[in-house]
């Protein structure tokens, strides 16, 4: 592996108050993997996401995406700086369209001029076909395209997720952060999204996900990182993290604790 | 669905001939004239919807925003200077405002929001009240210059009718174009998910400044409209409850809609006048009205209205 | 100099008495009362109509004013707080407003815009040393603001009720769970609430007129002072409301009269920008 990775972290620490959320996480993401954050509960998964999307900011360390620091950045230019993300409780935008909810973040890195917008002069006006373009591709690779022009409130579910992922593309990240996606499906919306993302590593982007349904993730990633209690306890293919004694430990033994 | 927009275009084109057509049936200059203050109103309340409507951010600030465009209007064309210079200096004027107030502010939280621009509206007020010299304190200004473009200017009420309906009309157009935009798609992101719309790449700090300001433009052309319009201000007008009355003319038009905003603006700058009988019981039974609209039907007639469409459509 | 300092903090603990009933509803509900002014105003008209109209001892006048400020607390609870449990703060913010204007204006239809007051509890001439005088009145805030304070730590702290108070407070959900009356307790939350703004407007009419439209800058400068103390504290409210008294009687004798109430939102937008806590209490801008 010569390629630089896409993405590193290094020594990213998190402190809430006294307890210690995240301890001085390394982590190298290889272009183009799947990769996976696994861990019981209350590791510091979605901390780490946090800290690296910029939705809450790690209090030490290094975040670069393709040799550009990230750390401390506001989380819109982290986005601008490609990359996006999906939330484990879904935040979608509840009084637009299915499809304006994709075109917000389509206009990602288009920037538009507010006169521009009053006038509808051409320059805006290819924007709009611009984003709209971006937008009916993203939703056709979740397979939404049909349902382009309904409110988003009106999805069920399952087809909520869906849209946050679709969102998130529109915005042409290089790294795709998905926490929990498959949080709350069953296992025929599970298995149309374990394809989907599949679909989605085919065209070149980096995926970074955070899933509590280890046998979901065994089944696509390339590569699997596990936290415990913050600290990165393991990484490697799932082959040798499923041997990997610490990690049994880890969620044996919390099993254990609260028995 | 065709046949639903082919509908609606009919409907609107009836309501556009009943608009135009409305100072041939009455010629009761009062009812124009409210017409036209109805119409100011409904810019005033457009403007407002940009910020709290669709961004999200509350903001009892609009009525002095309103104020300063009339009083910067009224004081520059009674100090001699040409009628034409009056909006380019309401806009600098309420942008300065706006910019002075949304930067410290527009990070604070529902109820703080709310506290600082009530705060800030009664301190234009005092302002005003208190600078006599300039302002003319609480009588006001009066004989204020009307519109006035080399020359020509609109004369009685239902001149100014006409040129307020085009007024608005380009209002309601700008709206409808920032709503279409990315800039809209932005401002209502921003009030259902402001973290999804910061990591889907939306810079929501100056989403919620420029929603602000293009509120704050909205009102301080109406004010500049209303000085040279009406031709006498005082304080009252753009008053504490003033900027309660706009607050409430968007939730009962419903916020949000575009069409609400006028529906909203024109019935409660109407009603009062007609239940002028009531006296002081008016505001009584407004504010109870308020509260009922807003615990029965808190997405304003607008909401109320399509629901009956839907209900129509799906009866068939 | 003294004066003004006597006169600010008589000034201040009327403010930090609006504040405390302001305080008292949110902690228990979460919903800050746009309308708190408007019963102080309410307080103050009762005791007139009591004491002036009637012409019944000041006492008295004090107990009917607690008894039907207790009873519009109610009222207030049951037409704002029930039918918009679980709306947006939006909307409450709104629907407190709109109350706050029925009020303001059935006062006007009632008592007339005129501006009336009404007699002192206490008598006797006023304490004079330093170059400095005390009157009566003056005493008696500070002391009613005491006494008040003390009740309700007392209440609060030591009572059976108080603590079940507390409990609904800090998790309402948990404590219906847990078998607490929370209805009660938020009912006399709302009821006490507006007691507090009551006496507020019984020690406010002796000295300064009551008349149906002061309210509004009452109630703003209660809120202000919560957000000075830190919104949700306590003694952050009494500190914040002497403190603001003390800024505004200063501003107004040094700078200017006119601009009285100004003082006060530029205080609180000048600690809401340096200090989001308040100075004392939690974060009031928004978590990303």
């Amino acid at each position: 592996m010569s390629d630089p990775p896409i993405l590193a972290a290094r020594g990213v620490t998190k402190r809430f108050g006294g307890l210690v959320a995240l301890d001085s996480v390394d982590l190298d993401v290889p272009r183009g993997v799947v990769q996976a954050i696994i861990g019981p509960n209350g590791s510091g998964k979605t901390t780490l996401l946090n800290a690296l999307s910029g939705a809450s900011h790690a209090d030490a360390g290094s975040i670069q995406i393709d040799g550009r620091e990230l750390f401390r950045l506001k989380p819109h230019r982290i986005a601008r700086l490609g990359l996006a993300r999906t939330f484990q409780t879904i935040r979608i935008f509840n009084n637009l369209s299915v499809i304006e909810n994709v075109k917000v973040a389509g206009a990602c890195n288009t920037p538009t001029s507010l006169f521009g917008i009053v006038m509808g002069n051409a320059h805006q006006k290819r924007n709009e076909a611009e984003i709209e373009h971006r937008a009916r591709e993203a939703l056709d690779v979740v397979g939404l395209g049909g349902r382009a022009d309904d409110r988003a409130a009106q999805l069920p579910y399952a087809q909520q997720r869906l849209l946050e992922i679709a969102r998130a593309l529109a915005s042409k990240p290089d790294v795709l952060l998905l926490d929990e996606p498959a949080a709350g499906m069953n296992m025929t919306e599970s298995m149309k999204l374990l394809s989907t993302i599949a679909h989605l590593k085919t065209s070149g982007i980096t995926i970074l996900l955070v899933e509590h349904n280890v046998r979901l993730v065994m089944g696509i990633s390339d590569r699997i990182a596990v936290l415990d209690f913050g600290k990165k306890i393991a990484e490697g293919t799932p082959e040798e993290v499923q041997r990997n004694p610490s990690v049994i430990e880890a969620y044996l033994g919390r099993r254990h604790r609260h028995a | 669905m065709k046949t639903s927009n082919f509908k609606t275009s009919i409907a609107l084109a009836v309501c556009a001939i009943a608009v135009l057509m409305m100072p041939l049936v009455t010629h009761d200059g009062y009812v124009i004239q409210l017409l036209n203050i109805a119409m100011l109103n409904a810019i005033v309340v457009l403007g407002l919807n940009f910020a709290t409507g669709w961004t999200g951010q509350i903001n009892f600030g609009q009525a002095a925003f309103y104020g300063l465009g009339a009083y910067t209007t009224a004081i520059a064309t009674k100090a001699g200077l040409p009628w034409i210079s009056t909006p380019f200096l309401s806009i600098l004027v309420v942008v300065a405002a706006s910019i002075a107030l949304g930067l410290p502010t527009l990070r604070l939280r529902t109820y703080y929001l709310a506290m600082t621009t009530i705060g800030f509206g009664e301190i234009v007020r005092l302002i005003i009240v208190h600078w006599e010299p300039v302002t003319g304190g609480t009588s006001g200004l009066r004989a204020i210059p009307g519109i006035s473009l080399f020359g020509f200017g609109p004369q009685g009420q239902i001149q100014h009718y006409y040129l307020l309906i085009a007024v608005l009309a380009i209002a309601v157009l700008v709206a409808a174009r920032i709503r279409h935009s990315s800039l809209g798609r932005a401002m209502i992101a921003t009030k259902d998910s402001e973290i999804a719309a910061e990591q889907s790449g939306v810079d929501t700090t100056r989403t919620k400044l420029l929603a602000f300001m293009i509120g704050a433009i909205y009102a301080g052309l109406a004010g500049c409209l209303y000085a040279s319009s009406v031709r006498f201000i005082s304080p009252d007008s753009f008053s504490g409850i003033q900027a309660v009355l706009l607050m409430t003319m968007l939730i009962v038009g419903g916020m949000g809609s575009i069409a609400g905003c006028i529906i909203g603006a024109v019935t409660l700058t109407l009603l009062p006048e007609a239940l002028r009988f009531l006296g002081q019981w008016y505001l009584v039974l407004y504010g109870l009205g308020v509260i009922v609209v807003i615990v029965l039907a808190p997405g304003g007639l607008a909401s109320i209205a399509s629901e009956m469409r839907l209900r129509l459509a799906s009866a068939r | 100099m003294g004066q003004l300092v006597v006169n600010g903090l008589s000034l201040g603990s009327i403010y930090a008495l609006v504040a405390l009933g302001l305080l008292l509803i949110f902690n228990t509900v979460q919903i800050v009362n746009f309308a708190q002014g408007q019963l102080l105003m309410l307080g103050a008209f009762i005791g007139i109509s009591s004491a002036v109209t009637h012409e019944l001892p000041v006492a008295t006048a004090w107990i009917i004013t607690a008894v039907a400020m207790a009873f519009v607390g109610i009222v207030f609870m049951v037409l704002v707080y029930f039918p918009l449990r679980g709306r947006p703060p939006f909307l409450v913010i709104l629907t407190t407003i709109a109350m706050g204007i029925v009020l303001e204006n059935l006062a006007l239809i009632i008592w007339g815009p005129l501006p009336v007051s009404m007699p002192s509890p206490v008598h006797g001439a006023p304490l004079r040393f330093a170059g400095v005088v005390i009157s009566m009145h003056q005493i008696f805030i500070f002391v009613t603001l005491a006494v008040i304070l003390l009740l309700q730590f007392l209440l609060l702290t030591k009572t059976r009720f108080g603590i079940l108070m507390q409990a609904t407070a800090q998790d309402l959900h948990t404590a219906r769970l847990v078998g607490i009356p929370v209805n009660r307790t938020i009912a006399v939350a709302f009821a006490f609430g507006a007691i507090l703004s009551g006496i507020a407007g019984l020690l406010v009419a002796p000295i300064f007129l009551a008349e149906p439209t002061m309210g509004g800058s009452l109630g703003l400068k209660g809120f202000v002072v919560s957000v000075i103390g830190g919104f949700g504290n306590m003694p952050g409210a009494v500190i914040g409301g002497l403190f603001l008294g003390l800024i505004e009687t200063f501003g107004a004798r040094y700078i200017s009269s006119n601009f009285r109430d100004v003082y006060a939102f530029i205080v609180m937008i000048a600690v809401l920008v340096a200090w989001p806590r308040g100075l004392f209490g939690e974060k009031s801008s928004e978590k990303v």
